[in-house]
């Protein structure tokens, strides 16, 4: 069950609650959300988990609409698996839309209308759920025979269903129940799952990472059933995107489908949202009928059609139309429109040596920000992305807190204890140099000094500090070579805290970010001395490297 | 060439035909509006320098900004507030103010989120700020008092901020509680960091400052009465909408 819906402006005030799932949450998940992903650039992930103090763990899934500047945000307990939560979210948000005025505080009569929702969502969760389970009863030989009519019923119930829904959303886990099917897969069932999807598809242009999808299976079946390239390659770019799965055995498909009896139904198909759902469809559709088959995929195919023809005109549109719509402001920016504007920006972000992950991500977030805004007069796609590009590298960058570090030793001081720093990097970088001079800076600063030699395995790295030790005139601790650096570091702080030094600067080895042992040793050391500050010591002109690096050492 | 010529005297002559054919009251009006439009333009220009009238609502996250702002709004906190990931930007009259028979001015408020990722958002608004309110939480201060105290020392040491002598109203939130501080230790609080802060602060070489400007008088521990702008503190609390030492401040500060 759901524990908490809200929704809230971007500024901060939340507009609606629901009050029926008036339960307190532990914790505070929702801040933490906006805190750790929202601002994080993180906001294209689709989910968080919370943990919230007192043993409860949260899931929180969220949508936006970026025209109106409004976040869209459900919670529920992460052990139960609840699958509409999306459909309802891209419910809620068109519903919402149509009564949001910037002026008012207050959406009561949201409530109804939410209930409604909640209840169609929750009923066709339910009628999956049963049908899964049916549906794994009824055996494997003769499913054929079976499963032709019960198909129909279902079909026909599904259809039933989605007539009250006005839903839009992706269903992600169509294609991955059809897969889940134990080899008898249904072509018509997945065609039928495939039609709506690009129905619900080319409706709400939503389309959401697609678990799995059987896609391949279905790409395969129109090829068959039509037999037409044109359609094919239709389908093969709308499929490229999704994940390929295995192959699955196929129906037979015997000649073209009449096309009138597909054109009378025009219901939006709602979604199969819930896995379980489409896995006992699929499982009950054994072969079908043919007609029914080809309904499906007639029906499928004029949803092709249709957005091929849609693809095609939008291909017209072109120069000259994009250019009346960037000065009359008034066209809502769709994710496809965003997609060659991002790949441009993110090759730049590459050719500066940023991580082809991280490019992605923030590409992805940006895009999830800008999705359904209107073009602001006078604008190009190309200069409003670039825009919000900045925006979010910005807020990337900008740090979280201020590192002073004369002040923390001065705190520490305070409290009686040294200020603790570990220098960490990769070989090479210049650890024990920049210790020297962060020493030389220290004292310039009237604070008392102390180094520790954690550094046991490179010859000379030990005599190295001496050195340095002796030219500032600074006490150092060594224990000499094949020691663990953990246990030298301890003393060192336990020696530091006895003479009432202020600080201490622990060196460590240089090691490759995939040396496990190394990298275990490493965290050792951080856990049994809890360091005040790590410093990580990367090269200025290493670029994806230092990412690489980076989460691996974090990860300790 | 010549042709050239000659066509333009010929126009020349046409529209001086023209003019001599209308009534001299017309022409006389014309020009007058033309003049008059031409002062008035320039007048505009040049008694608009850059308005100052926002009052800028900052402070750390978490702190009560938002509450307030919808509290100075609308009189209410409405169903409650998360993190704000933007700034609430709206121009209004103060609730309080909504009912008085005078003709009370607009204020134009703007809460900035206190996020430390959306801090540079405070950048765009302070050259149009006329005050600006540094929320503090008063029933968590103690653990938050480093942050707290950095984050105001940034402030007060913005050139924005000295040059213009833009004044700072320190208010101290949540007073609706129990275990809430008062405004007099929070004050002797944020003083002693902010003394601690300047030492450290301009021990950092001059190739590393950020602050532009330095507080206070040297040798002499740090108090707000040091500071060329005036700044004063107050206390409030945003759910039961006890706001007025706020209101006093913003009336203040903005030309009625």
């Amino acid at each position: 069950m759901l524990e908490q819906l809200l929704i809230f402006t971007r500024g901060g005030l939340i507009l609606w609650t629901c009050k029926e799932l008036g339960n307190a949450l532990r914790g505070s998940p929702i801040d933490t959300l906006i805190r750790s992903c929202l601002l994080e650039e993180r906001s294209a992930d689709g989910v968080f988990n919370y943990d919230a103090p007192g043993a409860a763990a949260y899931t929180l899934k969220w949508t936006f609409h970026n025209e109106l500047g409004l976040v869209f945000v459900a919670i529920y307990q992460r052990i139960l698996h609840l699958l509409y939560v999306d459909e309802l979210l891209y419910a809620m948000r068109q519903e919402f839309s149509h009564i949001y005025d910037p002026k008012r505080t207050a959406y009561d009569e949201f409530d109804e209308i939410f209930r409604q929702l909640h209840m169609e969502a929750e009923a066709r969760a339910e009628e999956m759920r049963k049908l899964k389970q049916a549906g794994k009863a009824a055996p494997l030989l003769g499913k054929k025979q079976l499963q032709g009519p019960s198909q129909r019923g279902v079909q026909q119930g599904g259809r039933k269903q989605k007539i009250g829904s006005n839903i839009g959303s992706a269903t992600d886990e169509d294609g991955a129940d059809s897969e889940k099917h134990r080899g008898l897969v249904n072509n018509s069932s997945n065609g039928h799952q495939n039609g709506t999807k690009e129905s619900i598809a080319r409706k709400g242009k939503e389309n959401g990472p697609p678990e799995s999808g059987a896609f391949d299976v279905n790409k395969l079946q129109k090829l068959r059933a039509k037999g037409s390239k044109k359609n094919a390659s239709a389908v093969i770019s709308k499929t490229s995107k999704e994940e390929p799965k295995k192959n699955v055995k196929m129906n037979r498909v015997w000649g073209d489908s009449p096309p009138s009896e597909s054109k009378l139904d025009f219901t939006n198909p709602g979604d199969e949202s819930g896995e379980g759902v489409v896995e006992v469809v699929s499982a009950d559709q054994g072969d079908s009928m043919m007609d029914k088959e080809e309904i499906v995929s007639s029906e499928s195919e004029d949803e092709e059609d249709d957005k091929l023809e849609g693809a095609k005109s939008s291909v017209k549109k072109g120069w000259f139309s994009s250019m009346f719509q960037s000065i009359s402001g008034n066209s809502v920016l769709e994710k496809s429109d965003l997609q060659p504007a991002l790949k441009a920006l993110k090759d730049r972000l590459m050719t500066k040596n940023v991580a082809e992950e991280i490019a992605e991500k923030l590409c992805e977030s940006v895009a999830a920000s800008l999705e359904g805004k209107k073009l602001g007069s006078f604008t190009r796609i190309s200069s409003t992305v670039q825009a919000a590009m900045e925006e979010a590298l910005l807020r990337i960058l900008t740090p979280k807190r201020s590192i002073d570090i004369l002040r923390d030793v001065h705190a520490a001081k305070e409290q009686g204890k040294p200020y603790v720093i570990v220098f960490v990097g990769v070989n090479g970088v210049g650890k024990s140099t920049n210790l020297a001079k962060v020493a030389y800076w220290l004292l310039q600063h009237e604070i008392s000094v102390m180094l520790a030699a954690c550094d046991t395995f490179r010859s000379g790295a030990v005599e190295q500090l001496r050195t340095h030790a002796r030219r500032l005139q600074i006490p150092i601790f060594e224990k000499g070579y094949e020691k663990d650096p953990a246990i030298v570091a301890k003393e060192a702080i336990q020696e530091a805290s006895r003479n009432k030094s202020d600080v201490v600067l622990v060196d460590t080895a240089g090691r490759m970010q995939d040396n496990e042992p190394l990298m275990r040793a490493l965290s050792k050391l951080i856990n049994l001395n809890n360091p005040d500050l790590v410093l990580f010591v990367g090269e200025a002109l290493v670029g994806m490297m230092l990412w690489i690096n980076f989460p691996s050492l974090t990860r300790n | 060439m010549e042709l050239w010529m000659h066509q333009i005297e010929r126009w020349f002559q046409q529209a001086e035909q023209w003019i001599r054919q209308q009534p001299a009251e017309q022409l006389y009006l014309t020009i007058a509006v033309v003049f008059i439009a031409s002062i008035l333009l320039i007048l505009l220009r040049s008694f608009n320098p850059s308005k100052s009238n926002i009052i800028v609502l900052a402070g750390l996250s978490g702190s009560g900004k938002t509450i307030l702002f919808y509290q100075l709004r609308d009189g209410s906190s409405h169903q409650g507030t998360v993190t704000s990931m933007e700034p609430n930007d709206d121009i209004f009259v103060l609730h309080s103010e909504v009912d008085k028979k005078a003709k009370t001015k607009p204020v134009h408020v703007v809460d900035v989120p206190g996020h430390s990722r959306l801090r540079p958002k405070l950048d765009v608004f302070l050259p149009q700020a006329a005050g600006l309110v540094f929320v503090v939480d008063a029933l968590d201060f103690l653990p938050n008092c480093r942050v707290a105290a950095e984050y105001l020392y940034d402030i007060l040491t913005k050139a924005s901020i000295v040059k213009k002598k833009i004044p700072v109203l320190i208010l101290c939130n949540k007073t609706d509680k129990v275990t809430a501080h008062s405004k007099e230790f929070i004050r002797k609080q944020l003083e002693k960091e902010i003394d601690k802060l300047r030492t450290s602060r301009t021990a950092i070489s001059t190739a590393d400052v950020t602050n532009e400007y330095t507080l206070g008088v040297p040798g002499e521990p740090f108090s707000f009465s040091h500071c060329q702008n005036q700044v004063t503190v107050a206390e409030a609390s945003g759910l039961t909408g006890e706001v007025s030492q706020a209101e006093h401040f913003i009336r203040e500060h903005v030309k009625p």
